[in-house]
């Protein structure tokens, strides 16, 4: 039993471990690649979903919070280098997704399927709270998403307070989107094989 | 002959962007957004909007940049409507269409965030359209990035150009195939799974392979040669000091701005 | 004893973690530095596991179970790996995965691992030029390496892994993508660099048997023998299923044999069987 708590408080240590590792470095441009990839089948299947943090969650999930949030940060700078400049401002939103999995992961909350929609709640509540102020800010409070913009726009017509309007519409959004991710994520990660997630948790 | 440089960019004329500095165009994109965010009459947005697209112009005006102008255009525009219509503030009218009636001060929210926009991504525009990858890279190095942070950002830079290759290829092999249309969200998000899944264990095989190589060939070993930048640039350090300055001051200004509401 | 002038495995078995079988049982094997060693061995002979052991990617970068003792000169894999490290070429399976993924040009490629070193520009210039030159890269020195073949990427993984003119060559399966006439010129070219010990994993029995000093045998992740190529080739079980060289296959046909009831393996040894036996 001594051991047993030895071990979780050394791991609990690593989680946090800000220094880089190689196979952390090449680990995020891969999962940047899953975000986009996953994004480009959302838009191509017309899935009224984003799917861009699938990459973001393996990540935390294979190399711990530190190295999901790198890979958040980086893919929104990066995207919005590229191909949407305001979506940079949305990188807080994404490495607070980062860290909120792989703390969910780590603590076994990622363990079965009950266990994986809780933590999609609270994934999606995080990424809320974080973008609701980011959309007023920068979008008067709309998301971009035109049913969820509808629905912004009938609340605010009501004369609601513009903040739960656009917590609503965002949080409505992300609920929806966490929640398939977090199931895409849980389902394949069951499916990587076993020297792969060695590699990665060997050398953080 | 120098075999490691790109000979083409040597014969070719050096632009007046090429002897700013990267670091001074993010710097620069940076200062911008921050008056925008400070000093919200119109007029100004405006003027700010003409002299970040005028840098734009000037200098080379990317697709990436005309992408990004049409990807937003659509938000701008029902932006402009909501607000008009519905923002908390709206008294005087500004225009009606049959019954329904357009407020002066939503529009002029609505345009302000619209001018705020497009001031980032013409700023951001001139900074990717007037460097590359390597160039950008060359110049982090160069001042003291460790290279572990420069690879992380410019391998994703590489990667992603990559990835879209790949995906358009499986894409074409599975429309070649014919997917049965799908029906619900969930049947569409399990159809994917079958090309997603071997297509993520490639992804991660490859940087497992990656890393092996990076640490076999000695990456980010203390003695490596720093690499020199790619062109000489005016006053780098310089700009990089007032420009930092200035973004705080502007910074320091806003918060201010928004604490004094509430004192 | 270790010897400083040899390579030597010793009682080398290792299980990788995520494997409850072992992958190498018991290796012992010993070659002279600055020879030629043929690694070959049937589908899942532990062939690769062998040569990251070698080349110290296990235990520094895979864990598992290893024990054992390997020595490669003065130096181990397990106990001195920076050092080896830096006097060490290693090429993988999959050249692609070889490249650095930041290099524009095939020149900045085989420069990165001399930027690593800390060697200086102009020296750098020098060996790449001279590098390019004997793996016929010149022509591709200012392409990007992703747009080469199959082919010219194997050899532009080799340029990079050689660049530093390392004591040690790790070769793992190096012509997979080579066309024929290539992959005769490559293993040509390997045996006239001078003071590297090679060691290289391939299926071409005929070019291996043509340049190699010693072969090592693998089957099931065991070595069931070690020597000469021509003592291993005539000594080989059929249930092995190790292929067998073409001049070899030739000789037997012909019963064109060496006295003592060997067989020739390559064109040298068959040729001087036929001198002897006109001169008879």
């Amino acid at each position: 039993m001594k051991e047993n708590g030895i071990d979780t408080k050394a791991s609990r240590f690593n989680m946090w471990k800000l220094h880089l590792s190689v196979a952390t470095v090449t680990l995020i441009p891969a999962a940047v690649g899953i975000n986009y990839v996953a994004k480009a089948f959302a838009e191509g299947l017309k899935l009224p979903l984003w799917l861009g943090s699938l990459g973001t969650y393996l990540a935390s999930m294979l190399a711990g919070p530190t190295a999901g949030a790198i890979s958040g940060f980086i893919n929104n700078i990066i995207y919005g280098l590229t191909l949407s400049p305001v979506s940079t401002v949305y990188s807080i939103t994404s490495i607070a997704i980062g860290i909120v999995v792989g703390v969910l992961f780590n603590r076994g909350w990622f363990s079965n399927v009950k266990r994986v929609f809780v933590s999609a709640i609270l994934i999606a509540l995080t990424s809320a709270i974080i973008s609701t102020p980011l959309n007023v800010i920068f979008w008067g409070g709309q998301t971009g998403i035109p049913w969820g913009d509808a629905l912004f726009a009938t609340m605010i017509g009501n004369h609601i307070n513009i903040w739960i309007a656009s917590f609503t519409d965002e949080f409505v959004l992300d609920i929806m989107d966490k929640v398939v991710v977090a199931y895409l994520a849980f389902f394949i990660y069951r499916q990587l094989p076993q020297r792969m997630i060695n590699y990665f948790k060997d050398n953080q | 002959m120098d075999i490691r440089d790109d000979s083409l960019q040597k014969i070719a004329r050096r632009h007046w962007y090429n002897f700013v500095d990267p670091v001074t165009k993010l710097l620069l994109a940076l200062f911008l957004t921050m008056l925008s965010f400070d000093f919200t009459p119109l007029y100004f947005e405006i003027s700010l909007v003409l002299f970040s697209l005028t840098l734009l112009l000037l200098s080379r005006l990317s697709k990436a940049t005309v992408n990004a102008v049409s990807f937003c255009l659509f938000l701008i525009v029902t932006m402009v409507v909501i607000q008009g219509l519905f923002y908390s503030h709206n008294v005087h009218p500004l225009f009606s269409v049959m019954t329904i009636t357009f407020y002066r001060e939503g529009f002029l929210y609505a345009a302000t965030m619209s001018a705020r926009i497009l001031i980032i991504i013409f700023a951001i525009g001139f900074f990717m359209g007037t460097t590359t990858v390597s160039e950008n890279a060359k110049y982090l190095e160069s001042i003291g990035m460790p290279y572990k942070l420069v690879y992380l950002l410019m391998s994703v830079c590489y990667i992603l150009p990559q990835i879209q290759q790949n995906l358009s290829k499986i894409q074409f092999v599975e429309r070649a195939r014919g997917i049965n249309p799908q029906k619900t969200v969930m049947q569409k998000v399990r159809s994917i799974l079958p090309i997603l899944i071997p297509l993520i264990i490639k992804t991660f095989d490859q940087s497992i392979n990656r890393s092996i190589t990076l640490q076999l060939r000695g990456f980010d070993r203390p003695e490596r040669t720093l690499a020199t930048p790619k062109y000489p640039y005016f006053k780098a350090k310089f700009s990089h000091y007032l420009l930092s300055i200035v973004i705080l001051l502007l910074i320091g200004c806003k918060l201010w701005q928004i604490i004094s509401r509430f004192l | 004893m270790a010897n400083n002038q040899q390579i030597s495995i010793n009682d080398l078995s290792f299980t990788y973690r995520h494997d409850s079988n072992a992958v190498l049982h018991h290796i012992s094997a010993t070659a002279p530095l600055n020879s030629i060693i043929g690694i070959i061995g049937n589908h899942h002979a532990g062939k690769t596991t062998l040569c990251r052991i070698l080349a110290g990617i296990i235990p520094n970068m895979m864990a598992g179970d290893l024990s054992g003792d390997v020595q490669l000169g003065p130096l181990s894999p397990t106990q001195n790996w920076p050092a080896l490290n830096q006097q060490t070429g290693f090429v993988l399976q999959d050249p692609a995965s070889q490249l650095s993924g930041l290099a524009d040009t095939v020149a900045d490629e085989i420069a990165f691992d001399l930027l690593n070193h800390g060697v200086a520009n102009t020296e750098i210039q020098h060996r790449v030029t001279e590098v390019a030159r004997q793996l016929q890269l010149t022509g591709q020195l200012q392409r990007s390496p992703n747009s080469l073949s199959g082919g010219q990427l194997q050899r532009l993984a080799i340029a990079t892994a050689i660049v530093t003119k390392p004591a040690i060559l790790i070769l793992d399966d190096p012509t997979s993508e080579m066309d024929p006439q290539g992959r005769t010129e490559f293993f040509n070219w390997l045996t006239i660099i001078e003071k590297t010990t090679i060691l290289i994993v391939s299926n071409e029995i005929d070019d291996l048997c043509e340049i190699a000093d010693r072969l090592w045998l693998l089957v099931d992740g065991e070595l069931v023998n070690q020597g000469t190529p021509l003592e291993v080739i005539n000594q080989l079980k059929p249930d092995w299923q190790i292929g067998t060289p073409q001049v070899y296959q030739l000789a037997r046909s012909m019963n064109w044999s060496l006295g003592t009831d060997l067989f020739p393996v390559n064109v040298n040894q068959l040729r001087g069987c036929l001198h002897d036996r006109h001169s008879t």
